[in-house]
């Protein structure tokens, strides 16, 4: 096995993991999509998920935010079982998510997107009932300042160009102030002028907002600078698990890229 | 739209009615908005106290609040929540079979039967929203509509209603009451609503509109909102119907599930700008006046106006009086408001045309 010693001593030090796949398994009638895949994702981590197309990766992150449930295994978040939880539910829990294909609530304003991705009192109602207070206000402004869009907040979210949507989806998502921010291909479809800006503000969320980071990627110059360890899926299964360097040498994630059994 | 006709005319309309300035009567209104309704609640209670005399005129004003109140609450789970119920008008016979039998049979008083008929359309719209609030689109459409008919039809099987010939209600209170009765349901749906709709229950119902998938996402228990709102849709509606039985005097299966009426306010809410909370209510205003006008001028050809009036809107301003207002106002807010920041060079282009 290619797996590193490296990913081996931190998958030991499981007290510290904010997620804990163990044995997840989804079937689609015949197709395996997923199969008894074990991942761990440690506090203060960035983690890449990265496989040729029909990999399961999505599927995998669906199963860990309850869109789809498992038919084997478990998921653990911060060492609670939640892997029958509700979607809903696991996401009060402190899960985040980007969607692959950037989905923003595009017939109401980007404030009131930021307002509401904001998880404060969660889902009390008598807070639900309150018009959002001054500080919650403040920060939506200061995340918008922080993404260059502050001119933007009362626009509709879906006059926005699908960049500024993407940055939109992910100051949404830092509102919500996730133990784990699952993001699903981040870099696709933008330009390489904003790629840049997107790894500074993945960066600073990672140090500053303590956000930990589990992202599917298929650019890899763009995984292999931002994350800590990454983790290789192939045809469901997992194939490699190591820090960058290890998987760029890694024979059985070239052979899987370049279509080899 | 790059024919130099168009550009004419819209430049004319630029001219005449500039955006900015639409623009700015919104943020007056939004800043305004408890005054407005305050002037509103002075100005709709006045009429009565000035010699408005009961008869025609005071009926037809009645029916506009009563179909205002109807178009709104439609609006709350139709509009801002984007689950188009064909069935709102079950609540109405609801709320209005369950006063027309408790003052009728039970000589129960009419405020405490209108109350229970508020009550009992909210219990029934929680047993059927858990089952078809399952729905979306047009499945949710055709299962309320369902609701609607099997509704219509218990009415006509059972004894207590009357069955197909329905109830007749003597002793009712007079017109003004009733003026100021829907006048009232009104006004406290409109603060509701308007009070809602700054909150975020109301961005919920909004998200669940746009994208209820993303919404649950982000840890939104939607089916829980989406009763909720269906519930408060359901309060209003049944309230409205409990008043309508004594002040209409006479009930049947047609009247009090009426499938053209479902129709009729959800045309009053698309006109008048749905997912907002002014246009359900100038819908109502506007279209009952065209059909009463209608009605005396051409009788028998409102549904032909109304089936019209309709196609013209969806085709021609989808978006209603007031969201169309509100889009003209802000068209060009994108780009004034910075919307070719330079983390987006992709927009260099779209400026270039501008």
């Amino acid at each position: 096995m290619s797996e590193s010693t490296d990913a081996t001593a931190l998958d030991t030090d499981s007290d510290r993991a904010v997620l804990r796949t163990d044995g997840v398994t989804k079937r689609f009638g015949g197709l395996t999509a997923v199969d008894d895949v074990d991942v761990e994702v440690h506090e203060g981590e960035i983690v890449g998920l990265i496989g040729p197309n029909g990999a399961g990766k999505s599927t995998l992150f669906n199963c860990i935010t309850g869109t789809l449930h498992a038919d084997e295994g478990r998921v653990y978040l911060q060492g609670q079982d939640v892997t029958d939880w509700p979607e809903y539910k696991i996401a009060r829990a402190g899960l985040g998510r980007m969607f692959q294909e950037t989905r923003v609530f595009g017939n109401m304003s980007v404030r009131k997107n930021l307002l509401l991705a904001a998880q404060e009192g969660g889902a009390d109602v008598g807070k639900l009932l309150r018009r959002p207070d001054d500080s919650l206000l403040e920060r939506t402004n200061e995340l918008l300042e922080y993404v260059d869009l502050g001119g933007l907040a009362d626009t509709q979210a879906g006059r926005l160009s699908f960049g500024q949507q993407k940055l939109i989806e992910f100051s949404m998502a830092l509102m919500a102030e996730p133990e784990l921010l699952l993001m699903d291909e981040p870099a696709g479809g933008i330009n390489p002028s904003m790629l840049e800006n997107l790894i500074d503000y993945i960066r600073t969320a990672n140090e500053d907002e303590e956000a930990t980071i589990f992202l599917i990627e298929h650019n890899m110059d763009f995984v292999m600078e931002i994350a800590d360890r990454i983790y290789v899926l192939a045809h469901g299964e997992r194939i490699a698990a190591g820090t960058p360097e290890e998987i760029q040498n890694d024979q059985r994630v070239l052979d899987a890229y370049l279509g080899r059994e | 739209m790059s024919t130099n006709d168009s550009e004419e005319r819209s430049g004319l309309l630029h001219t005449i009615l500039p955006p900015n300035q639409v623009d700015r009567l919104f943020d007056v209104c939004s800043a305004h908005a408890w005054k407005l309704l305050l002037v509103g609640v002075v100005v709709g209670a006045l009429p009565p106290l000035v010699g408005l005399e009961q008869g025609y005129l005071m009926t037809v004003v009645t029916e506009m609040y009563l179909f205002a109140i109807l178009a709104l609450s439609w609006d709350i789970i139709g509009g801002q929540t984007g689950y188009p119920s064909f069935g709102n008008m079950a609540f109405f016979g609801i709320g209005a079979y369950t006063t027309a039998i408790l003052v009728k049979d039970f000589a129960v008083g009419f405020p405490t039967a209108m109350v229970v008929a508020g009550l009992v359309a909210v219990v029934f719209a929680i047993i059927i929203g858990v089952v078809v609030l399952r729905l979306r689109g047009h499945y949710f459409a055709i299962a309320t509509l369902g609701v609607l008919l099997a509704a219509q039809q218990v009415s006509r099987n059972l004894d207590i209603t009357g069955g197909a010939s329905g109830k007749i209600l003597f002793d009712v209170p007079e017109g003004t009451v009733f003026y100021y009765l829907f006048f009232g349901v009104l006004v406290a749906e409109v603060a509701l609503v308007y009070y809602l709709s700054n909150t975020r229950f109301g961005f919920v119902l909004n998200a669940i509109r746009d994208d209820e998938e993303k919404a649950t996402a982000m840890g939104f228990n939607t089916t829980y909102y989406k009763v909720v709102a269906w519930m408060l849709s359901a309060l209003f509606t049944g309230l409205a119907g409990g008043a309508f039985s004594l002040f209409n005097t006479f009930l049947n299966p047609q009247t009090a599930y009426n499938g053209a009426w479902n129709v009729e306010l959800i045309a009053m809410a698309l006109m008048g700008g749905s997912g907002t909370v002014a246009g359900p209510v100038i819908g109502a205003f506007g279209l009952h006046t065209i059909i009463e006008l209608v009605e005396s001028w051409f009788v028998g050809w409102q549904l032909v106006v109304l089936g019209s009036a309709i196609i013209v809107t969806v085709i021609s301003f989808p978006d209603g009086v007031v969201g169309t207002l509100r889009e003209y106002a802000s068209g060009m807010a994108y780009y004034e408001r910075g919307g070719m920041a330079a983390t987006d060079s992709d927009d260099a282009e779209v400026a270039a045309d501008e």
